[in-house]
């Protein structure tokens, strides 16, 4: 299996130096293969977004490397590195981040249009992505006028439309009811069992995690242990994060 | 402790406030330098020498549009005022506040802000209006006498239209937000835009909007005889024309950009268009007293400076630049000061019925005239030699000429040299100056005929019909509107440029959340920049075209008081179009400084200071 992901001794330091400085991630270590689903659990103020954000390369770590797709972000400039986000990272938000001002296929198109994709090529591409998430009956309709639930398929499919090398999501159930945040869950699980889709999950929810096949854990900016689902059901892997996290308590 | 706490939700969005009171400055700023030429009488009937009815006309027109551009600016800024303090008092109103001490609140801030910005507002009015209007009386070298800088009229009037305004937007702001639900106020953010448009009704409006603006333009056209029926006429179908074309004709062209996948699908075209149409549904009311508001200021300057034709017409149809018949030491010595192109100097002997002239003097030198002849519309004059022959037949054009120059009624015989020196009588001599350059001895040449009227009082024929005296005449006349259209041009484009450039600034926060996001997914910055710069280049655009066809239609209605109102119409286009080009380079400037994201912005410092 190849690696899709690398973090290599990540730290974040925030304050300027002869003052009072914080620490948000101390050394950080870990990767992520093709295919593989891993989320990152930790309680706020752990350390999760600063890590989202390096990884995302909407910021940089003090000290140390992050690798996609064997390419080391820190070399980037600042124009190769928006170009690298849109080619290699697909991004879920937990409140959507759609343009409410375009309608929801023009918001999937957005990325193919950035990347220069032929007119021609966009369409049909963004029609194979949303009849795989079943969204195709809404795409003429602007985000307001849609659930959350489909509001947040609608980024799923903007995440993926352009095949990145890897799916971010931060919290991408937390503004949906329990019903919505399931369905996302199973296309999410089923996305990367059958489209062999790589994802990296940040949640604080045990019921997201348990979707994933490897859960690391963060807490005060150091990823602790890990937590694999082998060959368990979700149902008995998600008991065994429970219990996990109560004995943590 | 409410106090405190509203002063600390006003801190932390300080930049917002920062905008918002900004605009109300300028707002009533402009209104005041405005009041001081419009309301000022003296100025109006010593300055401008026009029909005082027609000048009423022109300023109450201007007076109402003035203040349905500033009303709906007002009403804009005191929502946004609202929307910016829903969220603080519905946390305020959460925590227990009874809704009278909020109401109260609401009603000191509004009353307070809106104040405060009038009070610098005016104060600031006296430096522009002191500036602007200096700037224009040098440069322009205008006679303006009446004018005053600090006008207690203009005052009065600014505070009270303002205030009222102010007091009215308080009440309305207190009865909305206690009438709302505290969960309404506090997901005012969360609000979605709503945008219902149904393609046809979008489409018979976009051709209502044509029909009615076209309709506009063929009143405009109409004889003047009916100049009173014109002006209600065209206004009522140009604001109704251009509101459609605003709010249905542009969206269709958006919605039909949207469609044409092949355009529309590159970088972040579809991004544009859609801001676009969220903010043209948003602007649609403001966009339509701006392209009117640019008509005016573009018109105000053009026909100012078409005033200036009527100096270059009077320079043009009066050969002789100057008449000199004394020879005093005061006058020689201005005379002396002159630079002399060419001169003509006759002799003559005067009886009590008769002039004589000496005929080989004339035939050495013949007299010259203009004579008038019409371009096109346009009139030109052309040199021509009045017939020796005829300048002693009385009636005669040549005759009148001559006659007029010489400012005597007695009659013109041409004798021969030695006929001429045999004559009794006194003697005299007229002598006609060319110069080098009209403008620049013009001064001198009105102190001359000053002098000579000084000297001999029966000189006053003579001296009316100089060329400095009746350039003089014309001067007066064409400075007061010339200083009016400038005036009235650059206090409406202030007033436009800044109404639009508050307006999208006032959006922007609610933008930056975007921005960021099309960041988050690659964009890369110089894109963003490329697609702000696009989409408000439209919004500028889209009124300035409207605006500049109202001018070229417009401009029709002033052939009564001017030759050719379309005389050299580049020059005040050109002057406008750059002052336009800079507020939108200033607006772009400022909306990029609030919409990019942090990291863009910490980069921009970071190679500032490198």
């Amino acid at each position: 299996m190849t690696e899709i992901l690398r973090v290599d001794q990540v730290t974040k330091t925030y304050g300027k130096r002869g003052e009072k400085q914080y620490q948000a991630l101390k050394g950080i270590n870990f990767a992520v293969n093709s295919g593989e689903f891993v989320a990152i659990m930790g309680a706020s103020g752990s350390g999760k977004t600063t890590l989202l954000n390096i990884l995302s390369t909407l910021d940089k770590p003090t000290t140390g490397h992050v690798f996609i797709n064997q390419q080391d972000n820190s070399s980037l400039n600042a124009n190769q590195l928006a170009d690298f986000r849109s080619k290699q990272i697909g991004f879920i938000f937990q409140d959507f981040n759609l343009l409410e001002n375009l309608t929801n296929r023009e918001n999937i198109a957005l990325p193919l249009t950035l990347q220069g994709v032929p007119a021609s090529r966009i369409d049909p591409l963004v029609d194979r992505i949303t009849s795989r998430l079943s969204i195709t009956q809404i795409m003429n309709k602007y985000p307001a006028e849609v659930s959350g639930g489909q509001k947040q398929r609608v980024a799923a499919a903007r995440a993926l439309v352009h095949e990145p090398a890897i799916l971010l999501a931060d919290e991408p159930t937390g503004a949906l009811d329990s019903k919505s945040a399931r369905e996302l869950l199973d296309t999410m699980s089923d996305l990367n069992i059958n489209d062999s889709i790589t994802t990296l999950m940040v949640t604080h929810d045990p019921l997201a995690a348990s979707f994933a096949s490897r859960i690391l854990f963060i807490k005060d900016g150091k990823i602790g242990e890990q937590l694999l689902k082998q060959e368990l059901p979700r149902r008995e892997f998600y008991h065994q994060l429970i219990e996990h996290l109560g004995a943590e308590v | 402790m409410l106090w405190k706490l509203s002063l600390t939700g006003i801190k932390s969005r300080f930049k917002d406030y920062l905008i918002l009171f900004s605009g109300l400055v300028v707002a009533s700023m402009i209104f005041y330098m405005f009041l001081t030429i419009a309301i000022n009488p003296s100025f109006i009937s010593h300055d401008v020498s026009a029909s005082t009815d027609y000048l009423n006309f022109t300023f109450a027109f201007g007076i109402v549009l003035l203040v349905l551009i500033t009303f709906v600016y007002l009403i804009n800024a005191n929502s946004l005022l609202l929307s910016m303090r829903k969220h603080d008092y519905g946390m305020f109103m959460s925590l227990g506040a009874k809704s009278r001490r909020i109401g109260l609140l609401i009603f000191l801030e509004t009353l307070i802000t809106g104040t405060l910005a009038t009070i610098a507002g005016i104060i600031l009015g006296f430096g522009l209006t002191a500036i602007v209007s200096q700037l224009l009386i040098t440069k322009l070298n205008l006679q303006i006498t009446h004018f005053v800088v600090i006008y207690p009229q203009a005052i009065g009037w600014t505070l009270v239209f303002f205030i009222f305004m102010f007091f009215w937007g308080a009440i309305h702001n207190v009865r909305k937000l206690t009438h709302t639900p505290i969960i309404s106020l506090l997901k005012e953010d969360q609000k979605p835009a709503k945008l219902g448009h149904h393609p046809v009704r979008l489409a018979v409006e976009a051709v209502f909007g044509l029909l009615l603006l076209g309709a506009g333009y063929y009143i405009l056209g109409l004889p003047l005889g009916m100049f009173l029926l014109i002006i209600p006429g065209a206004l009522i179908t140009i604001v109704a024309g251009t509101y459609f074309i605003f709010n249905a004709m542009c969206i269709s062209v958006i919605n039909f950009l949207l469609k044409r996948k092949k355009f529309s699908y590159r970088g972040l075209r579809i991004f544009t268009l859609g801001q676009l149409k969220f903010r043209l549904h948003d602007l649609t009311k403001i966009l339509t007293i701006i392209s009117l508001l640019f008509a005016l200021a573009l018109g105000a300057i053009t026909v100012g400076l078409n005033f200036t034709t009527l100096k270059d017409l009077a320079n043009e149809s009066i050969y002789y630049d100057n008449i000199v018949v004394s020879s005093s030491p005061a006058v020689k010595k201005e005379v002396a000061k002159l630079h002399v192109s060419s001169e003509q100097t006759y002799h003559y002997k005067e009886s009590r019925k008769n002039l004589y002239f000496m005929r080989d003097e004339l035939k050495k030198q013949p007299l010259k005239d203009k004579k008038a002849y019409l371009a096109g519309h346009e009139p030109r004059y052309k040199t021509v030699n009045l017939a020796l022959s005829q300048l002693d037949k009385p009636d005669t054009h040549a005759n009148n000429a001559f006659s007029s120059l010489l400012g005597s009624s007695k009659k013109i015989k041409m004798v021969s040299r030695s006929g001429w020196r045999s004559l009794s009588g006194k003697r005299h001599f007229l002598s006609l100056l060319s110069v080098k350059d009209f403008e620049q001895d013009y001064p001198a040449m009105l102190k001359i005929q000053q002098l000579q009227l000084k000297e001999n009082p029966h000189y006053i024929n003579q001296f009316n019909e100089s060329k400095p005296v009746f350039y003089q005449l014309i001067s007066n006349f064409s400075s007061g509107f010339e200083f009016m259209g400038f005036f009235l041009g650059l206090a409406f484009l202030t007033m436009l440029a800044s109404t639009l450039m508050f307006k999208v600034l006032s959006g922007a926060a609610r933008d930056q959340i975007r921005y960021q996001m099309l960041y988050q997914i690659g964009a890369r910055a110089q894109v963003l920049r490329t697609s702000i710069k696009n989409e408000l280049g439209i919004l500028f655009l889209l009124p300035a075209v409207l605006g500049i066809l109202d001018v070229l239609f417009g401009l029709k209605l002033f052939r009564i008081l001017l030759p050719n109102p379309y005389h050299h119409l580049w020059i005040p286009f050109t002057i406008f179009i750059v002052l336009y080009i800079g507020y939108y380079a200033i607006t772009i400037k400022l909306y990029q400084r609030i919409v990019l994201p942090e990291q863009e912005k910490a980069k921009e410092k970071k190679q500032a200071l490198a």
